[in-house]
């Protein structure tokens, strides 16, 4: 396929896409009785800001934001850390008990976590994480997503480097610091940037782990828009608007470290 | 490694600040007694519920309120965990449906609330029978109350030549069928002539107008298997099968008010608290709260918010008297006021509105006649237990997988597992 | 797959552990413990605020006469076998499609990925909103263009239909980014090698590249079926599970039977279930893409 026909299929696709986003943003500059108006109309008759400021009021975002970006951030360290360290146990040792660890893993991933909601809540109770930012940074962190990710990325480094770096004379931590990991980097980028954005868009474990308003987070605020009778658009769709940027800040920021790494060649995904 | 180092730096400033923002907290925790108060928001009725109360916790300087706002939908799930963990909140608002779902937990407050025995006089007794327990001990204390109502885009009717005001006084299920097909033919944008909101508590409102109810009299048993249930279920077949109503929402997603608001439905089924909605967010058209039309009787069905605290709870005479000092007569006219509800207070009939008045006037006059056994039917457990099921049944025969006696007698059977 | 005898020490115990020793940890305190206490509950019957009676394997033979039970389970089939080939097809086309270096590639593979980035909510209620039978644009644009409206929402099939098709929308740009990384991969003179060889572009890309890129499809399938199986918020903020039963999963009716009817023992019953189908599914797929179990 020649440049321009892809350019062309790139930007066709890209509208597909776009358009209920379009839809989203643009609507949030509508004033609140414009959205449902019939017949729709898709640019807003008197543009306003309205929305923006209105969402506002609805709560201490800044805090929010702050509580939400701590989260985050640690979360996605912590996940990062631990999750290519047991990637890499997985994948490149031989021990007995690696592929029970392994699927019973994933078989988690399959019970719906309002399933075992009530337990974690106790547990959580017990240990005294209710109501801390740890409690929703701590328990999720551990996701085997991460793992599974790794993982199967890792199977494809060469064993030959390892063998070479242990003759040598290196210690297991050695070889993990300045060798595994450093080929990781793209893997470690993808993981870096689901981390970021399930903690950012996190729901569930906000909701079970908190109940005072101080450490609510972003989402935990936003879902109040979606009330009983009827959804706040306006103040949702604006604050729905000033959330995503982080994430696409971070997206656009990560991936291209995971350009940069593939350049070194001859690594296998 | 640029990208790591930038991480660090964001997270060490994230940790300062949060560091921060944490030390101010801890300080002021020393001397106070903190009320944890769980909410949901319809507009804002966090807020003004703070604002209300804000003379009695200025008189009270060491007692807080710490105000967590929790979507509707999450609601009880959240209720449900914190009471199951030990930790439920101080003071809650409550729907009746919540009050007949976690009665078990609620505190009982004969002989506990100041005031109770004034309370009980004073507000609606279809409210505070929505406030009690299967033993008759009040549980809760009513904050607004709900009526379930029609609104109606006066524009179009007047278009038509009705004077709905007159109509409307004393019209029954047929004239108000020809009323809306009227309304609908002779108003270009109007497509059709009633959105009906897509919830079971709403469609019992013509359950009871034709006569019927859920139970029996002593709550114990199902008693829908009759001809008025099938009235009232085929009366709403009828009303989609003719083009009145939508099939996309029964049947679909799409909203009843926006429809109404789109000016695509003469008259909308909903409730006593789209008046404030509306009054924001209409200004293409005239609309008006109007009065419902009868079949066998002219009901509505009472709905409505409450206020309560758990057993167990770690500040029980604090909560009490929070609760006792909210629902007088003052504070309870201003929090009403103020988040655009009626009172359940029977004393509170007059409250001075900034707007639409006349649309409470309507609204309360539709609870005067509803009868009691309204609030009865809905604080049974056990029919709220199969609200999502009768919701499901009534869609199933309005779709025409089934016939509306099919679903009439589903609902009676799967009812009977739960109602005791 | 044989596994090959490694030189080396790759035989170890204590290291491998200690790597995954902080996972383990977590994992096992927050998850696997309240996971078995939870589906433990499968054996009583619990009303959340009540006190557990134990009951055996009621909850169980009950299941396996309940309609609904088999009812949600055909709809949830019917789902994720739709979802998860399109899912597929769809995020490996688009990481063909913008694996390559070209200048401001970055900026359509950030678009495509917004989507993922989107609260399901936020994407359940936009959708609910353009594919509205009356008030939606998408049949408004129908409408004016001179054809008739879709019942997007308001019929059984298209219902299910819809919601496959906004779930693509929604996750597709997320395995699209594991697809790019897997792509990128490849090294470039496989490319030449194989044009060399005379290989048009359909030999090379399933003798080539659909080969090497096993374990991410492995992942990806994976991960989309189990979530396919899990799929509750969008569903739920979309059609409500309706029109009628028509797009009431699994998870709808574990939530409704838990927290409306207040059973958890059932609830945990069902979802032992869910599990052991969806882990059934999983192992076929590690088979099917014959899943390295051992480093290579």
């Amino acid at each position: 396929m020649n440049r321009i026909s892809r350019y062309i299929v790139l930007i066709i696709v890209a509208y597909l896409i776009i358009f209920p986003l379009l839809w989203i943003v643009v609507s949030s500059f509508k004033p609140q009785r414009e959205l449902f108006i019939y017949p729709p109309k898709l640019l807003p008759m008197r543009p306003t800001i309205q929305n923006y400021i209105e969402s506002l009021k609805y709560g201490d975002w800044l805090l929010y934001f702050r509580n939400t970006c701590f989260v985050a951030v640690v979360r996605t360290v912590l996940m990062v850390v631990i999750n290519t360290m047991a990637g890499y146990a997985l994948s490149k040792f031989i021990f007995r008990g690696r592929d029970a660890i392994f699927y019973s893993m994933i078989a988690t991933l399959m019970i719906p976590l309002q399933v075992i909601m009530v337990p974690i809540f106790l547990l959580l109770k017990s240990l005294g994480m209710l109501n801390t930012l740890w409690g929703i940074i701590i328990p999720p962190s551990a996701t085997p997503t991460g793992v599974f990710l790794t993982r199967q990325y890792m199977l494809s480094i060469p064993n030959s480097m390892i063998e070479a770096a242990r003759i040598d004379g290196g210690g297991e931590w050695f070889i993990f610091r300045r060798i595994i990991f450093p080929l990781s980097q793209p893997i470690v980028a993808t993981v870096g940037i689901f981390s970021f954005m399930w903690s950012w868009n996190d729901f569930l474990w906000p909701f079970i782990v908190i109940s005072t308003s101080k450490l609510n987070t972003l989402q935990l605020a936003l879902a109040n828009f979606v009330g009983q009778y009827q959804i706040n658009w306006g103040s949702l769709l604006a604050m729905t608007v000033i959330t995503m940027i982080p994430m696409i800040v971070v997206f656009i920021l990560f991936q291209r470290s995971f350009i940069r790494g593939m350049t070194a060649g001859g690594v296998k995904f | 490694m640029k990208r790591k180092g930038l991480l660090v730096v964001v997270f060490l400033l994230c940790t300062a600040a949060l560091a921060l923002a944490g030390g101010k907290q801890e300080a002021a925790a020393e001397e106070e007694i903190v009320l944890s108060a769980l909410w949901f928001d319809d507009a804002d009725e966090s807020s003004v519920f703070l604002a209300t109360m804000k003379d009695y916790l200025s008189a009270n300087p060491n007692i807080a309120i710490d105000m967590q706002v929790i979507p509707w939908q999450d609601f009880e799930k959240k209720l449900k965990l914190m009471i199951a963990g030990g930790n439920p909140p101080d003071v809650a608002r409550l729907t009746n449906n919540h009050v007949a779902m976690l009665f078990e937990s609620l505190l009982e407050l004969d002989g506990k609330l100041d005031k109770l025995d004034e309370f009980k006089k004073v507000y609606f007794s279809g409210s505070m029978a929505l406030a009690t327990n299967p033993d008759g001990n009040t549980v809760a204390i009513p904050t607004e109350a709900t009526a379930n109502g029609m609104l109606g885009n006066v524009t179009y009717l007047e278009n038509v030549g009705v004077d709905i005001g007159t109509v409307s006084k004393s019209w029954d299920w047929d004239e108000w069928v020809n009323v809306m097909n009227k309304a609908k033919d002779g108003n270009q944008k109007a497509q059709f002539g009633l959105s009906y909101d897509f919830s079971p508590h709403r469609w019992s409102t013509l359950l009871f107008q034709a006569g019927g109810r859920f139970l029996n009299e002593s709550g114990t048993a199902m008693a829908f298997d009759n001809n008025k249930s099938l009235d009232a279920l085929n009366f709403f077949k009828m009303l989609h099968d003719e083009g009145i109503c939508p099939k996309s929402v029964w049947m679909g997603s799409e909203q009843a008010q926006e429809m109404f608001k789109a000016g695509l439905a003469v008259f909308h089924i909903g409730g006593s608290w789209w008046i404030n909605a509306y009054a924001k967010d209409i200004q293409d058209f005239d609309w008006a709260a109007i009065t419902m039309a009868k079949r066998e009787i002219r009901s509505s069905v009472f709905g409505g918010k409450f206020i309560a605290t758990f057993k167990g709870g770690k500040h029980e005479e604090e909560a009490l008297r929070v609760m006792s000092v909210f629902s007088d007569q003052k504070h309870n006219a201003q929090y009403c006021r103020d988040t655009f509800n009626l009172s359940a207070r029977s004393d509170n009939s007059d409250i001075d509105y900034p707007a639409r008045k006349a649309d409470f006037v309507t609204m309360a006059d539709e609870l005067s006649v509803t009868p009691a056994y309204t609030a009865e039917d809905w604080k049974s457990p056990g029919l709220n237990k199969i609200y999502s099921y009768i919701r499901e049944q009534i869609v199933e025969g309005l779709l025409g997988n089934q016939t509306m006696e099919q679903t009439m007698k589903n609902i009676q059977q799967e009812g009977n597992k739960y109602v005791k | 797959m044989r596994k090959k005898k490694l030189k080396g020490n790759f035989n170890q115990t204590l290291a491998p552990l200690l790597f995954l020793s902080p996972n383990i940890i977590i994992f096992g305190l927050f998850i696997v413990v309240p996971a078995i206490l939870g589906l433990r509950m499968s054996l009583y019957q619990w009303s959340i605020l009540g006190e557990p009676v134990f009951i055996g394997l009621k909850n169980f033979t009950e299941l396996f006469g309940d309609s609904m039970f088999w009812l949600t389970l055909k709809n949830t089939l019917i789902y994720v076998f739709l979802a998860v080939p399109l899912l597929l097809v769809v995020s490996l086309l688009l990481g063909l499609l913008t694996a390559h270096r070209l200048p401001g590639i970055g900026i359509f593979r950030a678009l495509y990925y917004v989507p993922a980035m989107l609260s399901l909510i936020i994407v359940g209620i936009s959708w609910r909103w353009i594919l509205g039978e009356e008030m939606g644009i998408l049949n408004y644009l129908l409408k004016a263009a001179g054809g008739m409206p879709v019942h997007w929402l308001t019929t059984d099939t298209m219902a299910k239909l819809s919601l496959v098709l906004v779930t693509v929308w929604a996750t597709a740009g997320f395995y699209m980014v594991m697809f790019i990384a897997g792509l990128q991969a490849i090294p470039d003179d496989l490319y030449a090698a194989a044009s060399i060889d005379g290989a048009n572009k359909w030999q090379t890309f399933f003798r080539i590249i659909l080969p090497l890129l096993r374990p991410t499809v492995l992942v990806v399938l994976v991960l989309s079926t189990i979530n396919a199986f899990k799929a509750f918020e969008l569903i739920f903020v979309m059609t409500g599970g309706g029109p009628g039963y028509a797009t009431k999963f699994q998870v709808q009716n574990i939530y409704l039977v838990a927290f409306e009817q207040d059973r958890m023992g059932y609830a945990a019953a069902n979802s032992i279930i869910l599990l052991a189908i969806i882990g059934l599914l999983t192992m076929i797929q590690f088979r099917m893409t014959r899943g390295e179990l051992a480093g290579e």
